[in-house]
């Protein structure tokens, strides 16, 4: 079972393309989603983004990125609702009142996030971590030094979630009894990242010696063996994410 | 090769020098095998060759550390590593990249090796340590034995003229541990490759080393072939470094003028010692 944003292989369209097209294509699609409030555009991104999904056959990661960004965004939108007085008044409240524009900015928010979020996971589902660093160094002019930080830091989180799970288990040996309310979790666990970030530093540490000595200070833009050239169908990617994004912002200039 | 002249070092926290004293010459192509009690220096004195000490852990240097002629302090890091591989003893620290292919493209990207030289550099280190097959596999999905390999891989990828290795089978069972030992041998002879070796398993050690290194308290105790050190097995359980059974058996017989061979290595060479004795 593929772990959070690890690398699905596949032979889908979405799999074929061109790494960094993919990553600029999901940009631009998100920002699409940003710059309108249009509910009914937002759903219609909502539906190619899940018919995307679909397509690469990840709709069992992107339902459980749908719950994660819905547990997120439903926080959001309860705020919405109880801050923004709007349209016809549903319920009283006493600094103002809950209304239909209430509910349908709050819908916004969570259709939003979501439409905006699940072509940016799938970016990394359908693209090895690898080509994505490569590509943007390559391609789009990211410094490497940045391109390998974000690299590690997806690779350290389940090592270092092993190593939680490992410390967790040896005080549970020890009679540490982390079962119960999640105050009382969060109030055992809290010493416990100590040890972590002792047993974090230490590993990042060893990983930047290992880079080093293999070279790592040498890297420059053209130091990637592999290329990922456009092909016809990342153009064509590209121009329908910008056709996307110019639609938004029209819909938006004319007020819809 | 590598030459260590009157070489002291002390970790910039630590109060006692980790390593004191030490000068040992490493001829082209020797196998070297480091080993010694906890603590007492081993690591210290390999991260002199590969220029790790002082460039990445800072502290009081003495004495000097040539490498084909490179001195490891006044040159860079990267320099140094051009001539010396080293594989980390956290296996998994090692690993930058999550496909095994990519790991080892990383270092010949770094090193700018011309592209046409790349797939052939793959293949050979791939097919070198037996593992062409994982070569599209995650490295999560890997054994700890396949890891050790892949790094041992993606370090040979770069031909380095020295290889550093420190406890490169802390994690492994008996059987993985000569399979990782035989493939490095077998590269070594066939590249006239420099290996270090830093290692627990003095038995392991002495079945493929040419040099045997016995630290303790960050001073060389012993230096020499496998069987002249092994002849000091008492010595070595007093420093807390356990010789194979056989070795002590045949050192306690040799003791009391029942055997006058030299030391043996394992049972094998125990049962021939003791058939031609009583032959």
């Amino acid at each position: 079972m593929a772990k959070f944003l690890e690398y699905v292989p596949g032979d889908s369209l979405l799999h074929r393309m061109s790494p960094a097209a993919k990553l600029v294509g999901a940009v631009l699609f998100a920002v699409a989603c940003f710059v309108n409030s249009n509910l009914v555009f937002l759903l219609v991104m909502l539906v190619i983004a899940l018919a995307l999904a679909a397509s690469c056959g990840l709709g069992r990661q992107t339902a459980g990125l749908c719950k994660a960004v819905l547990g997120f965004s439903v926080i959001l939108a309860v705020v919405l609702v109880l801050t923004t007085p709007a349209g016809t008044p549903l319920v009283p409240l006493p600094w103002g009142y809950i209304g239909t524009g209430s509910l349908l900015a709050a819908l916004t928010v969570i259709v939003r996030l979501m439409a905006a979020a699940i072509p940016l996971f799938l970016v990394f589902y359908v693209t090895r971590m690898s080509d994505i660093t490569n590509a943007a160094v390559k391609q789009l002019h990211v410094p490497y030094k940045y391109a390998f930080t974000f690299t590690s830091t997806v690779h350290f989180i389940p090592v270092f979630m092993n190593d939680m799970a490992g410390i967790m288990e040896a005080q549970t040996a020890r009679g540490v009894a982390f079962d119960g309310s999640l105050p009382k979790k969060i109030r055992l666990m809290v010493p416990l990242c100590v040890p972590l970030l002792v047993s974090s530093v230490r590993k990042t540490n060893s990983t930047a010696i290992a880079a080093e000595v293999r070279g790592f200070n040498l890297r420059t833009r053209e130091s990637g063996y592999k290329d990922y050239p456009l092909a016809a169908r990342d153009v064509a990617a590209l121009g329908l994410c910008v056709a996307l994004l110019g639609a938004a912002i029209a819909l938006t200039a004319l007020g819809a | 090769m590598i030459e260590i002249r009157d070489f002291s070092f002390r970790y910039r926290e630590g109060r006692e020098p980790a390593v004191r004293d030490v000068s040992l010459s490493i001829p082209d192509g020797c196998f070297v095998g480091v080993t010694g009690p906890a603590g007492s220096g081993k690591s210290t004195l390999t991260y002199a060759v590969n220029g790790i000490i002082p460039h990445c852990y800072p502290g009081d240097f003495y004495g000097a550390v040539t490498v084909d002629g490179l001195d490891t302090v006044e040159a860079s890091l990267t320099d140094v590593s051009r001539l010396v591989g080293s594989v980390c003893q956290d296996i998994d620290s090692q690993m930058v990249n999550a496909v095994v292919e990519d790991e080892i493209l990383y270092g010949l990207e770094n090193f700018a090796v011309p592209r046409d030289e790349i797939p052939a550099r793959v293949d050979e280190a791939l097919s070198s340590m037996g593992i062409a097959d994982l070569r599209d596999r995650t490295i999560d999905s890997l054994s700890g034995g396949q890891k050790q390999k892949v790094a041992v891989a993606s370090v040979i990828a770069l031909k380095p003229r020295v290889l550093v290795l420190d406890e490169p089978t802390a994690e492994l069972d008996p059987a993985s541990s000569v399979a990782v030992f035989e493939l490095l041998a077998r590269y070594a002879r066939e590249h006239g490759t420099t290996v270090i070796v830093v290692e627990q398993k003095i038995a392991l050690l002495s079945d493929y080393a040419d040099l045997l290194v016995i630290v303790d308290d960050g001073a060389i105790r012993y230096a020499g072939a496998p069987d002249e050190v092994l002849a000091h097995s008492e010595e070595l359980l007093a420093l807390g470094v356990n010789c194979p059974r056989s070795t002590t058996l045949m050192n306690a017989l040799a003791r009391r003028g029942l055997y006058d061979g030299p030391a043996v290595r394992n049972v094998a060479q125990a049962a021939a010692a003791c058939k031609e004795v009583l032959a």
